[in-house]
This record gives C-alpha cells, sequence and structure tokens, in this order.
C-alpha cells in the first residue's frame, strides 16, 4: 500500500517539475529562470565550483572548542524551547495535513492509520529535504568544501527529529485530552516542570559563582562566561543533554566525530519514529475539519480575497465617508479600497495624528528642559521614515490593481473608461501614503528645531521644508504606485495577484528583474521634474523659504502631467487587458 | 437588443468561439447550450465586454460594445456561475458602491425593493463571508440589477440555489423578459431553459450548431423521429452520445 503512496507522491512531484519546464517555452518565464539561476549562482553555488572557501564557513570551521560548545549549549536551548513549546502552546487535536483530494482517496480506502502516518512521514520528508538544501546553502556551508555534507547531513537529522517529536507529542497530548486531562492541565504541569528546572539553574549558578555586577552586563565577555556557566554545567546541562545530542552532528569538525556523534541522535530518532508509529490516535477526524480550512483558505486567497473572511473572522469595518450615489466614479474606488484598507485609514485617524504631532512635537521642539539631542533626533528619524515610506510604501499598501485584478471580471464590466477604473484603483494607497508622510513630516518640522549639539533651525526655514515636501509627496507616491500596477497590467503573470504566492526559480529572477526595472523607471519619471525643480530654485529671486515650496509645485505639477500620461495609457492597457489569455497559457 | 455578427475568440491559435452571429430581442429569453468546452462562457464573457473578442462585432441595446464601451456596458449586466464580491463590503456597501459606478441616484429605493425581492432585507449589514453561497449570488444580483439592464446575460444562474430559489430564480427571469430586457442564459439543466427560454442556440467546439425559437428548433427534431425535447435535440445536434441510447 505504501508504494502506492509513493507512487502518488513521485507522480505529484514530476508532474509539478513537468509544468514549471513546459512554462519555460514562454520567454517571460525563461528569461526569469535565467535571471533566477543566475542569482542563485553568484549567491549560492558559486564556491562550489570554484572550490574557494567562504569566509564566514571558514571561521565557523576553525572555531575553538570552546566556541563549538557553546553554539552546541545555545543550539540545544533552541531545540529545547522548539520542544516545550509543542507541549504548551497547541490547544487542537492531532491532525496530519491531507489535501482534500487525499482524504477524498485514501480516508475511505482499506489504508491502515499507519500506512497514513507513513505516508505523511515519507512526505514530510520532501518538505524536510528541500528545507536542508536551503538552510545548508545559506549558512554557506558548501563553500567550506569537505565539510558541506557534514552540514547538510546535521540539518536533515536536526529538522527529521523534531518533525517526529512535533508529531509524537500531537498524538500524546490527544491521547491526553481523551483521557480528560485538559489543555490547561497539561500547560500547568509542564510549566511547573519548567520552573522547577529553572529554579535549579539559577540556584546552582548563584551557588558556584558569584553574582553578576551591574558593569557586567556591559561586557560580552562576562556574559558569555555566565551563559557558558549556565548551560554547560549543573542541572541545565543534564535537562540539555538530549538536545545536545541533537546538535552535535551538525557541529562536527570532521568526519570521524560526526561518525561519532551521528549514533546516539539516529538512536533518538528511531527512538521518536517508534513513538509515532506505535501511537494509535484518531486523527481522522481533526484532519479532515483542518483540510477543510485550508481548502477554504486557498480558495479564498486564489479568489484575491482575505481568507479571515471563510472563518467568519472578517469584521465589518466604517466607510471613511459617505457616498453619493452620484459624481466621478473614480471616487468609489478610493471609497472600497480605504474600506479595504481597514478603520484606521479614515479622515479623523490623520487628524487625530496631526494634532498629536503638533501637540506633542512643538513643546518638545521649542522646550529647552529636554534633552538637546532628542528632538532633533526623533525629527531626523521621521523625516527618514517619510523618505523611507516612499519606497516602501507601494509594497505594503497593495489596495489597487494588484487587490483587485482576481476580480478583473467585475472591473472590466463597469461602464467606465480604462484611466477612470485605474486612476480609482490608485487613490487609496496614495492618500493612505500621503497620509501617512504628512503626519511624519509634520512631526519631523516641529522637532528638527535644532541641529544636534548645535545651532537652532528657525521655524521658517522648517517651514518652508516641510511645506515643499508635503508638496511634492502626493505626486511621488502616485508614480511610485503608478509603476507596480502598470507593471500588473503588462506582465500579470510577473506580479503577485490578490494573495496567492506562487514560487520557482523563474519567479525569483522575474521579481528581481521587476524590482531593478521598477528602480529604474521610477529614477528616470523623476528626472524632469528634479531639473524642473533645480531649475527654478537657483534661478528664483524669491529666497530660499519661498523658493523651496514653489520649486516643488513645479516638480509636483510635472509629475502630475506624468502620472496623468501614464494613468491614460494604463487605462488603454486595461480595457485591452485579457486574463484569460494568461490563465490559458 | 442583442446583435452579434461573426464573433470569433481565439486563445493563441486556438478558437474558442467561432464566427458566432445572432440576435436577441426585447422579451426573448435565448438559451445557450453545449457540451462542455463548447465556449459558451466564453461567448458571455466576449458579449458582456469582460475579455476582448477577436473579430466581429456586438451591439449591445444598439450601442457597439468595440468603439462606445461605456454605453454598452451601462445597458447589460452579468451574473457568472460563481458570484464574485468584494469581501470586506457589506451587503449595503456593494449596493452604494455599485451605484455610484452606475450613477443610479435613487438606488436606496431601488435597492430596498430588490433586497426584498431576493428575501435578504434582513442582511444588509452583512459581509459575503458570513452570508451563504445562494445569499451571495443573490446579492450579485441585487448588484447587476441595481441599474435595470436591458440586457442580461446569465452563466449557470441555478448553481447553488436550493429548490425555491431556482423557482425565484425562473420567475426573476421570465419578469425581466416581461419588462422587455433581452436574456441570454447558460445552462447544462435543459429541462429549465426548456421552460424558460423563447429561443436556443446550441453551440459545438465553439460553433453554432442550432439556433431559432425553442418551437421551431423542437418542431424540426420531431419531424425527423417523432416527439423530441430539448435533451434529445441536444444529443442529436452535438452528435452526443446519450448514456443507455
Amino acid at each position: 500500500m505504501i508504494c502506492a503512496l509513493i507512487y502518488l507522491q513521485v507522480q505529484s512531484i514530476k508532474n509539478r517539475l513537468r509544468v514549471r519546464l513546459r512554462r519555460l517555452k514562454k520567454p517571460k518565464y525563461l528569461v526569469g529562470a535565467v535571471v533566477g539561476a543566475a542569482y542563485f549562482y553568484f549567491f549560492f553555488f558559486r564556491n562550489l565550483f570554484t572550490g574557494r572557501r567562504d569566509v564566514a564557513a571558514g571561521t565557523a570551521d576553525a572555531a575553538p572548542p570552546e566556541t563549538l560548545l557553546m553554539f552546541e549549549s545555545l543550539g540545544a536551548l533552541a531545540l529545547f524551547a522548539m520542544v516545550l513549546s509543542a507541549w504548551i502552546f497547541p490547544h487542537e487535536r492531532a491532525a496530519l495535513v491531507f489535501t482534500e483530494a487525499e482524504i477524498a482517496f485514501l480516508f475511505p480506502a482499506p489504508v491502515t492509520r499507519r500506512t497514513l502516518i507513513h505516508f505523511k512521514l515519507v512526505r514530510s520528508q520532501i518538505a524536510i529535504l528541500f528545507t536542508t538544501l536551503l538552510l545548508t546553502l545559506i549558512t554557506r556551508r558548501f563553500g567550506g568544501g569537505g565539510t558541506a555534507w557534514i552540514r547538510a547531513v546535521g540539518w536533515w537529522l536536526i529538522l527529521s527529529t523534531l518533525n517526529l517529536h512535533t508529531l509524537a507529542a500531537s498524538f500524546a497530548r490527544t491521547r491526553l485530552l481523551e483521557r480528560g486531562v485538559s489543555n490547561w492541565r497539561r500547560r500547568v504541569v509542564v510549566l511547573s516542570a519548567l520552573s522547577v528546572v529553572l529554579a535549579a539553574a539559577v540556584l546552582w549558578v548563584r551557588r558556584t559563582i558569584p553574582p553578576p555586577e551591574a558593569s557586567d552586563f556591559f561586557s560580552l565577555d562576562t556574559i558569555k562566561y555566565y551563559v557558558r556557566h549556565a548551560l554547560e554545567s549543573g542541572p541545565a546541562f543534564y535537562v540539555l543533554y538530549p538536545f545536545r545530542l541533537v546538535v552535535r552532528p551538525y557541529l562536527a569538525p570532521d568526519a570521524h566525530v560526526f561518525l561519532l556523534t551521528f549514533g546516539p541522535v539516529l538512536a533518538l530518532m528511531l527512538l521518536h519514529y517508534w513513538w509515532v508509529v506505535r501511537s494509535d490516535v484518531a486523527f481522522e477526524e481533526a484532519s479532515v475539519e483542518l483540510s477543510r480550512k485550508l481548502a477554504e483558505k486557498i480558495a479564498a486567497i486564489r479568489a484575491g480575497g482575505n481568507w479571515h473572511s471563510t472563518a467568519g473572522k472578517q469584521k465589518k469595518k466604517r466607510p471613511p465617508f459617505a457616498l453619493r450615489p452620484v459624481g466621478t466614479p473614480a471616487v468609489a474606488f478610493l471609497w472600497k479600497n480605504l474600506i479595504s484598507a481597514g478603520r484606521a485609514f479614515t479622515l479623523r485617524t490623520w487628524l487625530f495624528l496631526a494634532l498629536f504631532a503638533i501637540c506633542i512635537g512643538g513643546p518638545m521642539g521649542a522646550s529647552q528642559l529636554s534633552p538637546g539631542w532628542l528632538p532633533p533626533t526623533i525629527g531626523i528619524v521621521t523625516a527618514i521614515l517619510a523618505g523611507y515610506s516612499l519606497l516602501l510604501g507601494p509594497a505594503i499598501l497593495r489596495q489597487d490593481l494588484r487587490q483587485d485584478l482576481v476580480n478583473a471580471d467585475v472591473l472590466k464590466m463597469y461602464p467606465l473608461r480604462g484611466w477612470q477604473v485605474v486612476l480609482g484603483e490608485l487613490l487609496a494607497p496614495t492618500a493612505i501614503l500621503t497620509g501617512a508622510q504628512w503626519c511624519l513630516l509634520l512631526l519631523a518640522v516641529t522637532m528638527f528645531s535644532r541641529i544636534p549639539e548645535g545651532d537652532a533651525v528657525p521655524l521658517t526655514n522648517r517651514l518652508s521644508f516641510g511645506a515643499g515636501a508635503a508638496i511634492i509627496a502626493p505626486m511621488l507616491n502616485l508614480i511610485s504606485l503608478v509603476i507596480p500596477n502598470a507593471s500588473v497590467l503588462l506582465f500579470p503573470s510577473w506580479v503577485q495577484i490578490g494573495r496567492e504566492r506562487v514560487g520557482g526559480i523563474e519567479v525569483i529572477g522575474q521579481r528581481l528583474i521587476f524590482m531593478l526595472g521598477s528602480v529604474l523607471v521610477f529614477a528616470f519619471a523623476l528626472l524632469p521634474a528634479a531639473v524642473l525643480f533645480g531649475l527654478v530654485f537657483f534661478l528664483s529671486s524669491l529666497g530660499m523659504i519661498a523658493a523651496l515650496p514653489l520649486s516643488a509645485a513645479v516638480a509636483a505639477a510635472v509629475l502630475a502631467a506624468e502620472a496623468g500620461l501614464a494613468i491614460w495609457w494604463m487605462g488603454r492597457l486595461f480595457e485591452r487587458f485579457d486574463l484569460s489569455a494568461e490563465s490559458v497559457s | 437588443m442583442i446583435e452579434v455578427e461573426g464573433l470569433t475568440k481565439l486563445y493563441d491559435k486556438f478558437p474558442a468561439v467561432s464566427d458566432l452571429s445572432f440576435a436577441v430581442r426585447p422579451g426573448e429569453v435565448m438559451g445557450l447550450v453545449g457540451p462542455n468546452g463548447a465556449g459558451k462562457t466564453t461567448t458571455l464573457r466576449c458579449l458582456s465586454g469582460i475579455i476582448p473578442a477577436t473579430h466581429g462585432a456586438v451591439r449591445i441595446a444598439g450601442e457597439d460594445l468595440t468603439t462606445n464601451p461605456v454605453a454598452a456596458k451601462r445597458q447589460l449586466a452579468f451574473f457568472s456561475d460563481e458570484p464574485r464580491l468584494f469581501d470586506y463590503l457589506t451587503v449595503q456597501q456593494h449596493l452604494t458602491f455599485t451605484a455610484r459606478i452606475y450613477q443610479v441616484s435613487d438606488y436606496q429605493e431601488i435597492g430596498r425593493r430588490l433586497l426584498e425581492e431576493l428575501e435578504m432585507a434582513d442582511k444588509i449589514e452583512l459581509l459575503p463571508g458570513e452570508l451563504s453561497r445562494g445569499m451571495k449570488q443573490k446579492l450579485a444580483i441585487a448588484c447587476g440589477l441595481l441599474h435595470s439592464p436591458k440586457v442580461i446575460f446569465f452563466d449557470e444562474p441555478l448553481t447553488g440555489l436550493d429548490p425555491l430559489g431556482i423557482r425565484r430564480m425562473k420567475d426573476s427571469i421570465l419578469k425581466r423578459a416581461r419588462e422587455g430586457a433581452a436574456i441570454i442564459i447558460s445552462s447544462h439543466l435543459l429541462h429549465l431553459l426548456e421552460e424558460v427560454c423563447s429561443h436556443v442556440l446550441i453551440l459545438k467546439n465553439g460553433r453554432k450548431v442550432v439556433d431559432g425559437t425553442m418551437g421551431d428548433i423542437l418542431q424540426k427534431f420531431s419531424e425527423q423521429s417523432g416527439d423530441a425535447n430539448l435533451e434529445e435535440v441536444f444529443f442529436r445536434a452535438t452528435g452526443e452520445a446519450k448514456e443507455g441510447k
């Protein structure tokens, strides 16, 4: 029977790979795959072929025994925390994750519970092997030459043992529930045992070495000394011993030590395996429920919705303003997408934040009592945050075409021109981003009353800078949001639409190309505005205070014209947009 | 009314719909039938402007869908088998949003009547996630009918409805037709189409194989081999094997 299940798994992987390879026939996926492969080669694999040792790997390999022991202790402690969490936090019954199709085929079939567990274990091995490869690559161990395989097997042992323990713990928790031991009773017992261990470890440390003084906390060596003493001797050493066994093969400096440490962890793993397969716990009902929830979640995500809605958890959100039935249709999209963004983004919130910035920032900036460095530091930080929001905002705020294009059928049926839909979709994230930046600018203007440890900055200068930034911010935001939204229309399969995530080396490559392209387009779009800004600023005879907002207004007008052209062009793209062609291909 | 001339839709080189021409006048209900993959949904999506046709012309209430899409779309409503809703808008907010898009100034009164007719007047504050599938379908219908469309497309309208819902849906379709709407229904439920439709168009591999009034078609096929119902007509016209025969 297990052969049939392995066949299912192998064929699924083969077919998935075949689909990925077939996709490479399209140039956009092929280019993405080439760029993705190049990224992986240069970032991870280069040293594997050249034989050069990675600097980080080299230093770790050459680590002295006491450092390795420290790593071992910390690794064991981390594992201990993970194992402990498997006994404290979960509250549900044991449920193995199966797809709905697997449940439909396997649960009514003449398959024993033990076979299903084996199937689950075999399948989890695929994920573990992939994670092992990834972790080994990330820790740059392939650059370390001969010890790479030790790290890979080490990771595999750690992940497999942890996986088996998590599964066994879920079975044990279910068994306890069946015997009338509630979740809270179990937690109390586990936490009590943990308290005893902690108390014993603290007592041991206090009795064996003098307590640290306040100044000790500023010395890394002293902290290391205390940590090592607490973990490598006394009760903590014995409690962490099984976890040390699991970590040791990964840290083995050579094959000989690895083989010596391999035996105990293998025995521990087999013991866990025996524990799992001998557990006769009914997991089917909980698995069916879990699979149903997962299927609902996937369906909701594919439909572009929030999966919480399927669980009835989504809460009704108050509209940001009353929408009249007649007027500019684009405003309807602003209204809709502001509701989607949540109740935080209302006019009242922004006014409150602005008032807060004035009431707190104003007095603090003007006060001679607060520490001299604090207000300007806050001012600088908020100004930097405002700048960063320009880059990060479009990635975070996706209440635009990227969210709605999964509902393209509905949008395309509306009696609107393409540019009206595009403009409407861009308004909400632009408004949110601008609101946030204006609040940050207000705080920066009020706080940046003096240069740190230096002269005072006149209010007129600050207001001039603030007004200039505030004038240009909405248009900068609009341009920065136009880029990802235009990309969705130009390359729908290159950009994440809705909330469904797709993977693959070609998709990583596509994202890299997209990121680079976005930066270039943004820089190109800013160029005319920057030139005009400079010309007006340097040629006007108004003086800096007035010249700055004026130059910003001229630059904003240029950016507005660019955004207008882009929106018109995107509208044409939207009218011709055929999502079905993407789906079919 | 709906006028279609030489409608063709290609996916790459694959013809999903080929050279399709027909007309549906006000008050007529046309059943669009065909085996799976015949091109029914593609046809409806082209007619409602969701996807562009590769060739051909579509006129909705006299407005060309390609050259004057806004005016054409103002006259139509399309109901897909899977209701597409915004999961963060309540029932009332869906109506408010739709009203602004279609500029329906008296939407509150129309919306109230529609919700009462669809028996969901007490659900205006609920989110789609809190509605059953049938209720979601009703909400989509309320939104679609808010602007009193002259042309209506239904794609498998009875999916997910209970028997009472099916009865009400049939009545609702006939009521809209009596009020002068031109309607196209795509469905595999041939007995429903036989009850509701005045005309029928059978598609196979994207091509029209039969087109005419329900009475004429049934009569034509009855002359060939005794009494025929739409099911018989479908099997003979498409050459599909009927199970057990």
